[in-house]
């Protein structure tokens, strides 16, 4: 009795408890595998209430009576709503998101679904960019519409120039911003030596998950004023899955320079110089030198210069989550070697990011990673340094060796030595010498590093606060040898600078979710951003090394330099908002406003506001269009249109409105003068974003293309207009708010699912962005800007109604095969004609026999040429999978536009310089002769275009690139006592190939570096480098 | 309530975010002074000042140049090299308006112009609103008034000499320049039309004599003497001004100020400058004579630049330098094999003639002599001639006082002198060899609009005479002014 009775009390107890919830169970499996699915999130739609799958696939969840489905979710695979419709039990199977669709994009202060999104955004998945390389940007090439990358040249660590639809500023910076999980970070150079040093290469490209290229005004509209030039927002992986996965990801490759010069060896040499000099009227011969071991000297320079660089690489991972703390940790090291001798990058970094969900309302989470890294670099060559091994491997004579016959090294003072030669003093360094002697390296610690709390006091209002740091320190050590070279004349120079720069980001936002009417999804997100960022560097140098064996600052030395530093440091404050809303997933609004502060600007004019609206429409939710023909066709038809306006502020300093002083002396007695005569006016520069796209899938979403026209109209470009020099203004210019640009162009991005089976998976991606640029309007004052490259030759020239930086050159015509003569065209369109072995007064004269003609110049007779720009690129990346092979071959290509191979010059230049074999085989001899290399006179430095660029070393860069193949193998069945699941060994060419009609080296090529007013100029750069690498990649 | 709390301290953390922003937008620079902070203390205050003096110095004015152009166009030197960084373009009459000559003094004068009237405006604005009134005493306020404005009234008449006809033609009714007076430090204001020669001039005297009455009498050092502007600097720069404008009694009422009525002449009030009994000595170390009355000081730390100073143009051993004409009827030839200014000339290898004068060839510290006493003497004596038309005992007693200095032998006596003529043709002479190298002799042939007499160079080319009505006698504007100065007009 007693017994019943509390069993019928229980259960009546229970039973009222329970009456306001229902216990619900099932399994989750994979629909393909039918094997049971751990960490699959199972939760009750609009409520907090959730949990997760356990190892066997099992969930058990409470809910509330009444409550219509469970939504079950998990990455990689389609969400799925299943109805409870009062079962008890719910089991169900999950089909794989194999088309992407609910794939999540990163936006700007958030993330939203693919198919929700409304701005211009490209995705890039960490897997894509894994190829040799140090940072991740030298991978993106050809990732993502509208993105063009370009590699400066194959030495280590050497920043790539990156362009989100075009150029977009002319004397501040087109260089997109770059921001880490929420943290805007440093980029660029930051070595202040010859060891170039990539600030964005301290993140490991394994630890990267997701890049997303924000690029219209909607997308970038809250990075405000700092947005015109796009936005790369870079996620770090997360833990997930109940398991924890360790991978190690290693490689082994080797790398050597791809197409260098074929230059003439000592036998040729000697025949071409010789006949200059006869062709000049001089006596003077040249003859073989008898090396130590009684052969002549036949000097091939790029064998002392260039290596094949061994590299070696590895990273251990290992994520995983319970159900309150999900986590990854990261640990690598990387040493590569370059493709020039005494060219070394090594990294070692560990990352460790946790996220943890304290109870239901609040989550927390940190990211932390801290790199080093060392690079040693020779001086490379910036266009025209004596020192540049570049250079020095096409100029130096094949006569003369690095070593004297006794061994050691064949100096003149700083200089290589003639060795007996009738050479003049040949004035560049001795390659092996200062590559021996000399050193220069860069070392840096970074710390990135963010903390975060978010709280959702009720559903859908969520506050989030996060404090990033990236901190940064490079120590720049240069020492030059007292014995050749640039140290010579200083008998010895060592070099010190230690750059600290520290930035602290602090956000809190506020977001609010809710649905109204069932079908009305809306969304506001209010927020503030502060960012500080200050910097401190100091430097040191000494001359007069005591002794030759000291080789570094602490040595001991006669002479102390004066050092010096810089101190400085900028603020953002910032105000900003987006509203978002659909309804029912047809008609979508977003709109945003960030207002900035900027410590740079005058006072009174710190804030700017920026924002952008866009409206998308779901063709394909529409109910006509869904119960139609079309959507067997089509799917998921979306068309978008935007307009914004964001702000660049790279073209303001820290201190630009202030008005300074400077300090000197006179006599011996300090003074100081006004320096800088401060614009009060100064502001952002504007670009106005307009943006029309259409995306569709065809083939039920097999097929997923993207189309976007867009128009950037930038304005209020910061120019430095010119003064009347009796204002006595310093530096006779002021900079003012004046020029306006435009970039236009369509990008078309294509996914193509070709065969999705369960042995064989073929997968296209095509991206393809047209672009124009085009000036129209510089500043009263300013009609042309011109451009120099090593601050010696003017190359490119900025004039209204043309691209950015045209290549300028005087145009020639070849050569003339009566005369062997190269043929000009001077500003009145005559043709003119050089010889060089001419008394000075008549060395320039008609071709039509009229007489002397006065002196082609660039000043007088150049003019703008050809654009620099690429007209179309793009990429084209085709992955298969067989069994358990897989394949990758990414193709990337740019077309439509010139490169001025200044290089080229430098090879047919007729003084003792070395030329290409070319230069031997084609040169006039006698009238007739029809070629476009001209009569050989020695000291002719003209008529090759060193002493002046002509448009004879101008030519098409159009290219297409095998950037990456790959082909690996997985082990999936392996033996269970090793606890590994799956090995997959790969081999992998990196920079395969280049089909070009370029002479150059390559044609992707910037030897002025990130520069707006210089691109498309290759002057005495080293090659780009191939890569071959083979590597595993271990999941335990 | 637990969300009432959250949403609360949420809320909290933005509105904290207001609070600690303001110094950080207003950042304040650790490594250069501002114009906020530039007057806060005296020292501060004394660096502008001889911060003024310093933008004189530049190489390409007052530090080397100017001195060189005002020679080299004359007949006296010929240059070792056509190289035009070298005023080869100068020396052989072909500058135009895009000339880097005549494209560089012009800036580097107006920029030395402009730092002294922001300079100026800073200093009356600290004054007049109280900030200086504990820093500076009155008298350093009028004495740093009086050295900006003579420092300005120099800068002007500098321009003239070169970028417009003399005073003499037309009594100074020709296009002069723009006369900037008002500190400028943004944009806007570029266009300003050139004032008249007259014009200008009259700004120099009213500088000159607005400084004069503020001025220090002297300073506690030789060397403040020679390198800081005091009374005398005033008077003796007036004395050239005045001579200039052909007001001869002018100069002999300036003149009197500072010159005693009997020889050995020498100043009575202020700093005590007379003749330097040795010429040579004037050239040496320290520079700072009683007889060096302004010049620009040097040091090894504090050069004038590369291929811009005195010695520089005048080293026997440098490729790019210039030596002297000795044909017959040249300067060479009208000295006396014993006077002090021919024995200090150096000779090189190939027998040919350089000025002694800037001998530091290596650190280049000799320094720039802008006005001396011999030129106030000579410019007095001149003057007395011209005014009443007569020789007087004075005037050869002034012009012997010179000459012997150097040149024991060479006495005049009033009879040698049988019309004014003779006199005027002895004076230019003296000063002539007496200013070698000193940028005078461009001044002397301009003053007087007489012919720039023809030079053989030999290798380098010969030049023709240019007559003072050619557009060769001036410099013409450059080319920078009439593209940005919309009022500006080319001067021939």
């Amino acid at each position: 009795m007693k017994k019943t009775l509390l069993l019928f009390i229980l259960v009546a107890v229970s039973t009222i408890l329970a009456v306001g919830q229902v216990q619900i169970t099932g399994t989750v499996t994979d629909a393909q595998e039918g094997t049971p699915m751990a960490g699959v999130f199972v939760s009750v739609k609009g409520t907090t209430i959730g949990t997760i799958t356990l190892q066997d696939g099992k969930y058990s969840i409470s809910v509330p009576a009444g409550t219509q489905s469970l939504v079950f979710s998990f990455v990689g695979y389609r969400t799925q709503e299943v109805p409870i419709a009062g079962k008890t039990v719910v089991d169900v199977a999950l089909q794989q998101d194999v088309f992407n669709v609910d794939e999540v994009v990163v936006v700007a202060y958030g993330v939203q679904q693919k198919r929700d999104v409304t701005g211009s955004i490209a995705s890039v998945k960490g897997d894509a960019i894994k190829m040799p390389v140090q940072s991740f940007d030298q991978a993106l090439q050809g990732k993502a519409a509208g993105v063009s990358i370009t590699l400066p040249n194959g030495v280590l660590n050497n920043p790539p120039v990156i362009r989100v639809r075009g150029y977009n500023s002319i004397t501040g910076s087109s260089f997109p911003l770059v921001v880490v999980d929420g943290v805007p970070v440093f980029t660029g150079n930051v070595s202040a030596n010859s060891a170039i040093t990539n600030a964005l290469a301290d993140i490991n490209p394994a630890d990267i998950a997701s890049m997303d290229i924000l690029k219209d005004a909607s997308a970038t509209a809250l990075y405000g004023s700092r947005a015109a030039n796009g936005v790369i927002l870079i996620t770090t992986k997360r833990g997930s899955g109940a398991k924890t996965r360790v991978t190690y990801d290693g490689y082994v490759g080797w790398t050597e320079p791809y197409h260098l010069f074929e230059v003439m060896n000592a036998q040729q040499y000697i025949e071409h110089k010789n006949r200059a000099f006869e062709n000049a009227g001089s006596a003077t011969r040249l003859s073989l030198v008898t090396g130590p071991d009684g052969k002549p000297i036949d000097t091939n320079w790029a064998d002392y210069i260039y290596q094949k660089g061994f590299q070696h690489s590895h990273a251990i991972t290992a994520s995983g989550s319970t159900p309150s703390t999900s986590y990854f940790l990261s640990v690598g090291y990387t040493d590569q070697d370059g493709m020039i001798k005494k060219n070394y990058y090594t990294r070692k970094n560990a990352r460790l990011n946790l996220d943890h969900k304290l109870n239901r309302f609040v989550n927390m989470g940190a990211n932390v990673s801290y790199t080093n890294s060392f690079t040693e670099a020779p001086n490379t060559g910036a266009s025209f340094a004596t020192a540049g091994a570049a250079r020095l491997a096409i100029v130096l004579p094949p006569i003369v060796s690095p070593y004297n016959n006794d061994g050691s090294y064949n100096i003149e003072g700083s200089a290589l030595g003639r060795m007996g030669q009738p050479l003049p003093a040949l004035g560049y360094y001795n390659p092996v010498a200062i590559m021996d002697l000399c050193k220069y390296t860069s070392e840096t610690d970074r710390l990135l590093a963010n903390l975060y709390i978010s709280i959702e006091p009720v559903k859908g209002l969520i506050f989030k606060t996060q404090y990033g740091l990236d901190n940064l320190n490079v120590e720049s050590i240069s020492f030059q040898t007292p014995i050749t070279g640039d140290g010579y004349g200083s008998n010895g120079y060592a070099g010190n600078l230690f750059d600290r720069r520290n930035r602290w980001t602090w956000t809190n936002t506020v977001n609010y979710s809710l649905t109204l009417f069932d079908k009305l999804n809306l969304s506001v997100l209010g927020g503030t951003e502060e960012q500080r960022t200050v910097g401190n560097s100091w430097s040191g140098s000494k001359t007069n090394v005591s002794d030759p064996f000291f080789t570094s600052y602490q040595g001991s030395w006669v002479t102390a330099g004066m050092g010096g530093g810089s101190q400085w440091e900028n603020y953002f404050i910032s105000y900003f908002g987006r509203f978002n809303a659909n309804w029912n997933k047809k008609y979508y609004l977003e709109a945003s406003l960030r207002r900035d502060g900027f410590s740079g600007l005058s006072k009174g004019n710190k804030y700017g506001t920026f924002g952008g609206a866009s409206l998308m429409w779901n063709v394909s939710n529409e109910e006509f269009i869904a119960n139609s023909g079309i959507s067997s066709i089509f799917s998921d038809i979306r068309l978008k249109a935007s307009y914004g306006r964001v702000g660049n502020m790279s073209g303001i300093g820290n201190y630009s409105s202030l008005f300074l002083y400077s300090s000197g002396v006179y006599g011996a007695v300090p003074t100081l003068t006004f320096s800088q005569a401060g614009n009060a006016d100064l502001k952002w520069e504007s670009s106005d974003k307009y943006d029309v796209g259409l995306s569709f899938g065809f083939l039920k979403d097999k097929i997923q293309t993207e189309i976007s026209w867009f128009y950037n109209d930038i304005n209020n470009l910061i120019l430095s207009v010119p003064q009347a020099p009796s204002k006595g203004i310093p530096g006779n210019s002021i900079p003012a708010n004046m020029g306006s640009m435009y970039n236009t162009g369509i990008e078309l991005s294509l996914t193509s699912y070709n065969f999705v089976k369960k042995n064989f998976s073929w997968t296209t991606n095509f991206n393809f962005t047209y672009l124009k640029n085009e000036v129209t309007a510089l500043a009263p004052g300013v009609t042309e800007i011109r451009a120099t490259t090593g601050g010696l030759e003017t190359t490119n020239i900025t004039v209204v109604g043309k691209p950015i930086g045209m290549i300028l050159v005087v145009e020639t015509r070849g050569v003339d095969p009566q005369t062997g003569r190269r043929i000009y065209v001077n500003s009145q369109g005559k043709e003119v004609l050089y010889a060089h072995e001419l008394p000075a007064a008549n060395r320039w004269f008609y071709r039509d026999g009229s007489g002397n003609a006065p002196q082609i110049t660039t000043a007088a007779d150049a003019k703008p040429y050809a654009c620099a720009i690429p007209k179309f690129y793009g990429g084209l990346d085709n992955n298969l999978t067989f069994m358990n092979f897989d394949f990758a071959l990414n193709l990337t290509y740019a077309l439509g536009f010139y490169v001025y191979n200044g290089t080229k010059a430098g090879l047919r230049d007729q003084r003792w310089w070395n030329n290409s074999v070319e230069v031997y085989k084609n040169a006039w001899k006698q009238p007739g002769d029809v070629t476009n290399i001209p009569k050989p006179v020695m000291n002719d430095n003209i008529s090759n275009g060193s002493a002046f660029p002509i448009s004879e070393n101008v030519e098409k860069g159009d290219y297409m690139k095998v950037r990456n193949i790959s082909l690996g193998y997985s082990f999936t069945k392996l033996p269970k006592n090793l606890a590994i699941e799956r090995i997959r060994l790969y081999a992998q060419v990196f920079n395969a190939y280049v089909f070009t009609k370029y002479t150059g080296s390559d044609p992707e090529v910037s030897t002025n570096g990130d520069t707006n007013l210089a691109p498309g100029v290759d002057r005495n750069t080293a090659p780009q480098s191939r890569t071959w690498s083979f590597g595993a990649t271990i999941n335990f | 309530m637990k969300t009432i709390i959250k949403a609360t301290a949420a809320i909290v953390l933005i509105l904290l975010t207001f609070g600690c922003s303001t110094e950080y937008l207003n950042p304040v620079p650790k490594t250069s002074l501002s114009d906020l902070t530039v007057f806060d203390t005296k020292d501060r205050v004394v660096a502008q000042v001889n911060g003024m003096y310093a933008m004189m110095k530049s190489g390409q004015f007052l530090g080397g140049r100017f001195f060189v152009y005002n020679d080299v166009r004359c007949e006296n030197f010929i240059p070792k090299s056509s190289n035009l960084v070298t005023n080869y373009a100068t020396w052989n009459h072909t500058v135009v308006s895009s000339t880097n000559e005549v494209q560089n003094l012009w800036g580097a004068v107006y920029a030395a112009v402009n730092a002294i009237n922001v300079f100026l405006e800073g200093l009356e604005e600290n004054w007049e609103n109280g900030k200086l009134k504990n820093k500076i005493t009155e008298a350093e306020y009028k004495q740093f008034k009086s050295e900006a404005y003579t420092l300005r009234a120099i800068c002007y008449f500098d321009l003239l000499q070169l970028y417009s006809k003399p005073y003499n033609q037309g009594n100074g009714n020709n296009q002069g320049v723009p006369l900037r007076l008002k500190a400028q430090k943004s944009s806007g204001e570029n266009d300003l039309a050139p004032s008249t020669v007259a014009e200008v001039y009259t700004q120099i005297l009213k500088d000159l004599n607005d400084a004069e009455p503020l001025a220090i009498d002297k300073y506690s050092t030789d060397l403040l003497n020679t390198t800081r502007v005091h009374r005398n600097t005033i008077i003796a720069f007036k004395t050239r001004v005045l001579l200039h404008m052909h007001n001869w009694s002018g100069v002999v009422t300036e003149s009197a100020k500072i010159v005693s009525s009997t020889a050995p002449f020498k100043a009575t009030t202020g700093v005590a400058h007379e003749l330097n009994p040795s010429y040579a000595n004037i050239f040496a170390a320290p520079y700072t004579s009683k007889e060096s009355i302004f010049s620009m000081p040097f040091t090894t730390t504090n050069t004038p630049g590369t291929q811009n100073g005195l010695p520089h143009y005048y080293n026997p051993a440098s490729s790019e330098s210039y030596y002297l004409v000795t044909a017959a009827g040249s300067t060479f030839s009208k000295m006396d094999a014993s006077d002090a200014r021919k024995t200090m000339l150096v000779t090189d290898a190939q027998g040919r003639y350089f000025l002694g004068k800037y001998p530091d060839y290596t650190n280049l510290t000799n320094y720039a002599p802008v006005i001396r006493y011999a030129e106030v003497l000579l410019n007095r004596a001149e003057a007395l001639v011209r005014a009443g038309n007569t020789v007087t005992q004075e005037a050869v007693d002034l012009l012997n006082a010179v000459r012997t200095r150097s040149f024991p032998g060479g006495a005049y006596a009033l009879s040698d002198f049988a019309t004014p003529a003779d006199f005027y043709d002895a004076i230019l002479l003296e000063r002539n060899i007496e200013f070698l190298g000193e940028g005078m002799r461009n001044l002397d042939i301009m003053r007087l609009s007489l012919t720039i007499p023809a030079k053989d160079g030999g290798a380098m080319g010969s030049v023709s005479a240019i007559l003072p009505n050619s557009p060769s006698y001036i410099w013409p504007v450059p080319v920078s002014e009439l593209n940005f100065n919309k009022l500006m007009t080319p001067n021939n």
